[in-house]
């Protein structure tokens, strides 16, 4: 099955150890992609303090309108916030005729027209729907035994419109982690907002929500948190230092990227597969425990 | 002797993004229980639109609840009344702005900055983003902001998880803002640029 993948901004930079994990992990599991050609920014979930609904729903017809007309695969978004913006004016379309002829108005502008045919799919949606946890499940060579991964959801990758999972008690990440061999905790607040796109300018706000969320994956058990989303990567491990300082608290527990922990298993280089070397608090050690 | 004064919702229904949502509003404050930062809003979400209907322009369009959404829709599929809280927040945040209201300096410059890189790029380069936050309050203040964050910057760097070249604008990107342009005018209001 072939599919456009649409990594985004962050995947560039803060998020690069998503990138370069989730490649050999596509690999391994024959996910065959092209990148969307010429693609633009998706606005994230920042952009209206610059620009009207409107606009940042143009942005985002743009990028799909260039899928359609270039094969109109199916569009992976690793990222949660490209995927639910993406998502977002494909569902308001759909819903009203007249918004998408406002849309294809001004994407005229630049010769381009969307006819709303390509659909959006988060990564987590692929691995569990069109790949499926058997075959995930084969490709294990190195379980990842008795570790103790908190698969965090957070917001955008299911909320609101629960395309794959459900928005109040989503299970697939969790799944995904226990086809890896590794055991997937259970904590209450996997579902709570890590502060997302407004973290620097609100950090004072964001450390708690943080806070909150480490303490309750350490109390479940957790060694270390899996996520599917660079902003939440971002705000819970590279932040975390600063949480401690500001907080008082003593945290110093691994984040990583489910795609990294799937290069693992899949017995894909630690380095150059899995990118565990990008990763600001060092999770080799606990990763390796686990798989001796 | 007071009463409710109906032209703000009026305002509100004719300019702001999603702002018409709002008339299916209970006021059963399942929204204000599920946002993560309402207790550091001055007005809950259901509170404020509680105050479009009483006419509390200045009180609403200087509210902080309006631009501390973190986005995280969990008010959006909670809301019995499918309201979609979020959307009318977003909304608020970009029509007070327009309107020359800044609830919050730092999140409203953050945000603009955000945009204004698309509007030039096409895309985010997170290092120059960054950069222009941090010196948003000019020169001297700019340099006690990225002092403050050094650590951070050099971390990501050291770990490969910052962009070293500078980005290019998409190739597209005169079309792009052709596009952009003309969707700040048919926006919702007459729309236009902050």
């Amino acid at each position: 099955m072939k599919y456009f993948l649409y990594w985004g901004c962050s995947l560039e930079g803060s998020g690069a150890n998503f990138l370069v994990s989730l490649k050999p992990v596509f690999e391994t599991l024959g996910v065959e992609w092209e990148e969307i050609k010429d693609w633009n920014c998706c606005g994230a979930s920042i952009s209206y303090a610059g620009a009207n609904d409107l606009a940042i729903k143009v942005l985002n017809a743009r990028n799909l309108a260039i899928a359609e007309m270039s094969g109109g695969y199916d569009i992976i978004a690793p990222c949660s916030s490209c995927y639910i913006q993406m998502v977002k004016v494909n569902h308001e379309i759909q819903e009203d005729p007249e918004l998408l002829a406002k849309v294809n108005e001004a994407l005229s502008e630049g010769g381009l027209k969307y006819n709303g045919g390509v659909k959006v799919r988060h990564v987590l949606d692929v691995l569990y729907h069109d790949i499926g946890v058997e075959k995930i499940k084969e490709k294990v060579v190195k379980p990842l035994k008795g570790l103790k991964v908190a698969g965090y959801v957070g917001c955008q990758s299911v909320r609101p419109y629960g395309e794959y999972d459900s928005v109040e008690r989503p299970v697939s990440h969790d799944i995904v982690i226990e086809a890896l061999g590794a055991e997937a905790v259970e904590f209450p607040k996997k579902m709570r907002c890590c502060g997302s796109g407004i973290f620097l300018p609100e950090m004072e706000y964001c450390f708690h929500l943080v806070k909150d969320i480490l303490e309750d994956a350490l109390n479940h058990g957790a060694q270390l948190i899996s996520t599917v989303c660079p902003m939440c990567a971002m705000n819970l491990e590279v932040y975390q230092s600063r949480i401690n300082k500001a907080l008082g608290t003593n945290f110093d527990v691994p984040i990583v990227y489910l795609t990294q922990l799937m290069a693992v298993a899949f017995g894909g280089d630690l380095k150059h597969d899995a990118a565990l070397h990008y990763n600001v608090i060092p999770p080799e050690q606990i990763i390796q425990s686990a798989l001796e | 002797m007071t009463s409710y004064d109906p032209s703000f919702a009026q305002e509100v229904f004719e300019n702001v993004d999603y702002g018409e949502e709002i008339r299916m509003c209970m006021q059963c404050g399942v929204c204000a229980a599920s946002c993560p930062l309402s207790m550091r809003m001055d007005y809950s979400p259901r509170k404020i639109f509680l105050m479009i209907r009483a006419g509390k322009r200045e009180e609403v369009l200087s509210s902080n609840a309006i631009m501390l959404c973190t986005s995280c829709y969990s008010c959006k599929v909670r809301c019995p009344r499918g309201v979609p809280v979020i959307d009318v927040m977003h909304g608020l945040a970009n029509y007070a702005l327009r309107q020359g209201y800044v609830p919050r300096k730092k999140t409203a410059i953050f945000g603009q900055e955000f945009w204004n890189q698309i509007y030039r790029l096409g895309r985010i380069d997170e290092k120059d983003l960054s950069r222009r936050y941090f010196f948003a309050d000019g020169f001297t203040q700019g340099i006690k902001n990225s002092l403050e964050m050094a650590d951070m910057g050099i971390t990501m760097f050291l770990h490969k998880r910052m962009k070293l070249l500078p980005e290019r604008p998409i190739k597209g990107i005169k079309d792009l803002r052709k596009m952009l342009d003309k969707a700040a005018q048919m926006g919702k209001g007459g729309g236009g640029a902050v």
